[in-house]
C-alpha cells in the first residue's frame, strides 16, 4: 500500500505509541495496566509500522529472529526472578524476603522484583504479538519460526 | 532453608524454565536440546521421589509461593495423591522422551524438533503443577498451559489429519476451559476464596445460602474437566487427536494428560466439595453411569477399529472410565483401584503406543490386518505389545490385574455388585480386541513390509523393554506403589 497520508501519520504516531507502551509497562506496579497491556501497546506500534510501510521495512526494525529470541527471554526473566529468590534463600518468587530493594511506595523504582517481572512480561507479550503477526503474514512456509 | 525445601516449586519451575530456554538452545546449540530435556525430566523424577519419600516419612506439607500464606498467596500442597501423580508423570514422561529422541527426527520436520522439546517440557510442567497446586485459579492456569501445549504437540506433525484433529481438540478443550473458568468465577463469587483448604471450610456454610450457584459451578466443573479427560459422552475429540499425533505425543497424551484432569476432579470432589453436596445432586451416581458407558462403549468402538493407534485411542476412553468408576464408587478399595489405575494405565498405554510407533517406524504399516507375523520379525516390540495387551485385559502378574481387582472388590464393598460385573465384562471385551492381535502377531506368516522391517534403534527397543519390565514388576510387587496409593485414598476419604 503506497499511501503517503497513512505513512506520514504512522511515522509520527509510532514513537509516541511506543513511549506510552513503555510507560504502561514500567508503571505496571503503580498504575492500571502492566506487562500485558503495555506489551500489547508496544507490539501494536510495530504492527502499525509494518502494516503502513511493508513487512520488509518492519523486519528491518525488529527481525523475526530477534522477536522470537526476545519471546524466550521475557519468560526467562520472569522465571529467573523467581529462581533468584530461591537462590537468595526464600521461597520461589519471594520479594521482600529475598532482599530485593522495595524503595518508597509510589516511586517509579519501587516494588522490588515486581517491576523486573512486569518488564519481563512486557517483553514477552510484545515479542509474542509481533512474532504471531510476522508468522501470520509470512504464511505457512515459516510458520514454526 | 536448604534447596530441598524448595523442591515442590522447583519440580514445576525447572521444566518451565527450560521449556523457554529450549528455543534459544535450538537456535545456537541444537545438539544440546535432547540431553537438556532428559536432564530436566530426570531432575523432576528424582525430586518427585524425594518429595514422595518426605511425604511418606513425615506426612503432607505445604509450600507457599513467595512466602505469602493463603488465602493471599498461592499454595502447593504436597500430599500423597500429589506425589503419586508427580511420580507417575515424571516416571512415564522420562522413558517416553528417551524413545522420542530417536523416533522424533523420523516423524517431524527438521526445523520443529527444538519446539517439540519446548512443548514436551511445558506439558510436563503444567501437569506437575496441576498435581501439586492447592489453588483453584492456579489450577486453571496450568489447565490452559496443558491444553495449548497438548494441541500443539499434536499439530506439530503438520499433516492434514493432525491439524484437523488438533483443531477439533482445541475447540472442544477451549469450551472445557471456558466451563472451568465460569465455575471458578461462580465459586469465587460466593465464597471469596480460591484456595482448596479455605474453600472446603467455607463451602458448607455458603451452600445453604447459594445452593444454585454451587450446583451450577459443580456442573460446569464436571463438564469442563470431563471434556478434557474424555469422559464418555464428551470424548469425541480423543480418537483422532491421539491416533494422528507423533507416537511419543500419543503416549503422553493417552497415558498422562487425560489422567491429570481425573486427578484434578478427584481433588475437587473429595477435598473441596463437602460430603453434603451429594444430597443435592447425584454426582457420584452420574459419574458411575458415565464411566460404565465409557468402559463398555469405548471397548466396543475399539473392537471395530482397523488402525492400530486408533484402536489404542478408543481403548483409552474405556480405561479412563475405570478411573472414574473408582471415583464414583467412593469406597476405599474402589478409589484405590481407580487411583492405582492412573499409574498402571499410564505405564501400559504409553508402552502400547510406543510399541505401535515402533511397528510404524520399522515397517510403515498401521493397519491391524497387515501386522500379521510382526512378532516373528520384531520380537521385542511385539513382546512389549503383548505384555501391554495382557495388562489391559487384566491377566495376573501384570499390573493391570491389580487395579481391576481393587475396582471389583470396591464395587462389592460399596454394595453395587453390578459394577463388579462391568469390570469383568469389559475385561472380556478387552480380550476380544487385544488377544487376536497377539495371536496374529506371533502365529502367522509375516508378509509384505512386515516380513522385512527396518532396523529399530536400540534406544527405542530399550525403552520398550524397561516399560514392559515395569508392567511385570508392578504386577508381581504391587506393594511398591500400593502403600502410597492406599494412604492417598485414606486421606481423601477421611478414614
Amino acid at each position: 500500500m503506497e499511501d503517503i497520508i497513512v505513512r506520514y501519520i504512522s511515522r509520527i504516531i509510532v514513537p509516541f505509541v511506543q513511549l506510552y507502551g513503555l510507560y504502561v509497562i514500567l508503571h505496571g506496579h503503580l498504575s492500571p495496566g502492566g506487562g500485558f497491556s503495555g506489551g500489547a501497546i508496544f507490539a501494536a506500534s510495530m504492527i502499525l509500522y509494518a502494516l503502513s510501510f511493508n513487512l520488509s521495512a518492519g523486519t528491518k526494525k525488529l527481525s523475526h529472529d530477534v522477536s522470537s529470541v526476545l519471546e524466550s527471554g521475557g519468560a526467562l526473566i520472569f522465571a529467573g526472578m523467581g529462581l533468584l529468590a530461591v537462590l537468595l534463600g526464600t521461597n520461589f518468587l519471594g520479594n521482600r524476603a529475598a532482599g530485593f530493594p522495595l524503595g518508597i511506595p509510589g516511586n517509579l523504582f519501587s516494588g522490588g522484583a515486581i517491576m523486573v517481572i512486569t518488564f519481563g512480561v512486557g517483553i514477552k507479550v510484545a515479542s509474542t504479538m509481533i512474532t504471531l503477526f510476522y508468522s501470520l503474514i509470512e504464511g505457512e512456509g515459516h510458520s514454526h519460526d | 532453608m536448604s534447596a530441598a525445601a524448595h523442591l515442590p516449586a522447583l519440580t514445576v519451575v525447572v521444566p518451565l524454565f527450560f521449556a523457554y530456554l529450549m528455543p534459544l538452545l535450538a537456535r545456537w546449540r541444537k545438539s544440546w536440546c535432547a540431553a537438556t530435556t532428559l536432564a530436566v525430566l530426570a531432575f523432576t523424577f528424582f525430586s518427585s521421589l524425594y518429595l514422595a519419600n518426605r511425604v511418606m516419612s513425615s506426612g503432607p506439607f505445604v509450600y507457599h509461593m513467595g512466602g505469602w500464606a493463603p488465602p493471599w498467596g498461592i499454595e502447593f500442597y504436597v500430599d500423597y495423591l500429589a506425589v503419586f501423580t508427580a511420580l507417575t508423570i515424571s516416571g512415564i514422561g522420562l522413558p517416553v522422551i528417551v524413545y522420542g529422541i530417536k523416533d522424533l527426527p523420523h516423524e517431524l520436520k527438521e526445523g520443529v524438533l527444538g519446539w517439540y522439546y519446548t512443548l514436551y517440557l511445558l506439558l510436563m510442567a503444567s501437569m506437575l503443577g496441576m498435581a501439586l497446586t492447592n489453588d483453584l485459579f492456579n489450577l486453571f492456569v496450568f489447565v490452559e498451559i496443558c491444553a495449548i501445549a497438548s494441541c500443539a504437540i499434536i499439530s506439530i506433525k503438520e499433516s492434514r489429519e493432525c491439524v484437523e484433529a488438533a483443531f477439533k481438540y482445541l475447540v472442544l478443550s477451549a469450551v472445557g476451559s471456558g466451563c472451568l473458568l465460569l465455575a471458578i468465577a461462580l465459586i469465587y463469587m460466593v465464597t471469596g476464596h480460591l484456595n482448596f483448604t479455605f474453600l472446603a471450610a467455607t463451602l458448607p456454610g455458603v451452600m445453604a445460602v447459594y445452593p444454585k450457584n454451587i450446583l451450577a459451578a459443580l456442573a460446569l466443573l464436571m463438564v469442563g474437566l470431563g471434556v478434557k479427560a474424555a469422559l464418555f459422552p464428551l470424548h469425541v475429540w480423543l480418537p483422532d487427536a491421539h491416533s494422528s499425533a507423533p507416537s511419543p505425543s500419543s503416549a503422553v497424551l493417552s497415558g498422562l494428560v487425560i489422567k491429570i484432569y481425573a486427578v484434578a476432579m478427584i481433588k475437587l470432589l473429595y477435598k473441596v466439595f463437602p460430603a453434603t453436596f451429594a444430597g443435592m445432586a447425584p454426582v457420584m451416581a452420574m459419574l458411575l453411569w458415565m464411566s460404565t458407558l465409557a468402559i463398555i462403549i469405548g471397548s466396543m468402538f475399539a473392537i471395530v477399529q482397523e488402525d492400530i493407534k486408533k484402536m489404542l485411542a478408543y481403548s483409552s476412553i474405556a480405561q479412563i472410565g475405570y478411573v472414574f468408576l473408582g471415583v464414583g464408587l467412593a469406597s476405599h478399595n474402589a478409589l484405590l483401584g481407580g487411583i492405582l489405575h492412573i499409574f498402571n494405565h499410564a505405564m501400559m498405554k504409553a508402552m502400547l503406543f510406543l510399541a505401535a510407533g515402533a511397528f510404524i517406524y520399522a515397517t510403515g504399516v498401521r493397519k491391524l490386518s497387515q501386522l500379521k507375523g510382526i512378532g516373528v520379525t520384531m520380537p521385542v516390540p511385539a513382546g512389549a505389545f503383548a505384555i501391554g495387551a495382557m495388562a489391559m485385559v487384566g491377566i495376573p502378574v501384570t499390573n493391570g490385574f491389580w487395579s481391576k481387582w481393587y475396582l471389583a472388590l470396591g464395587a462389592l464393598d460399596a454394595g453395587k455388585p453390578l459394577f463388579a460385573a462391568v469390570v469383568l465384562v469389559s475385561s472380556l471385551l478387552n480380550g476380544i480386541y487385544y488377544l487376536p492381535i497377539i495371536v496374529n502377531a506371533f502365529f502367522s506368516k509375516p508378509e509384505g513390509a512386515v516380513a522385512k522391517p527396518g532396523r529399530l534403534p536400540a534406544v527405542m527397543t530399550g525403552t520398550l523393554v524397561v516399560l514392559g519390565a515395569g508392567c511385570i514388576i508392578f504386577g508381581i510387587f504391587p506393594s511398591l506403589v500400593l502403600g502410597l496409593v492406599s494412604r492417598a485414598t485414606r486421606l481423601l476419604l477421611g478414614l
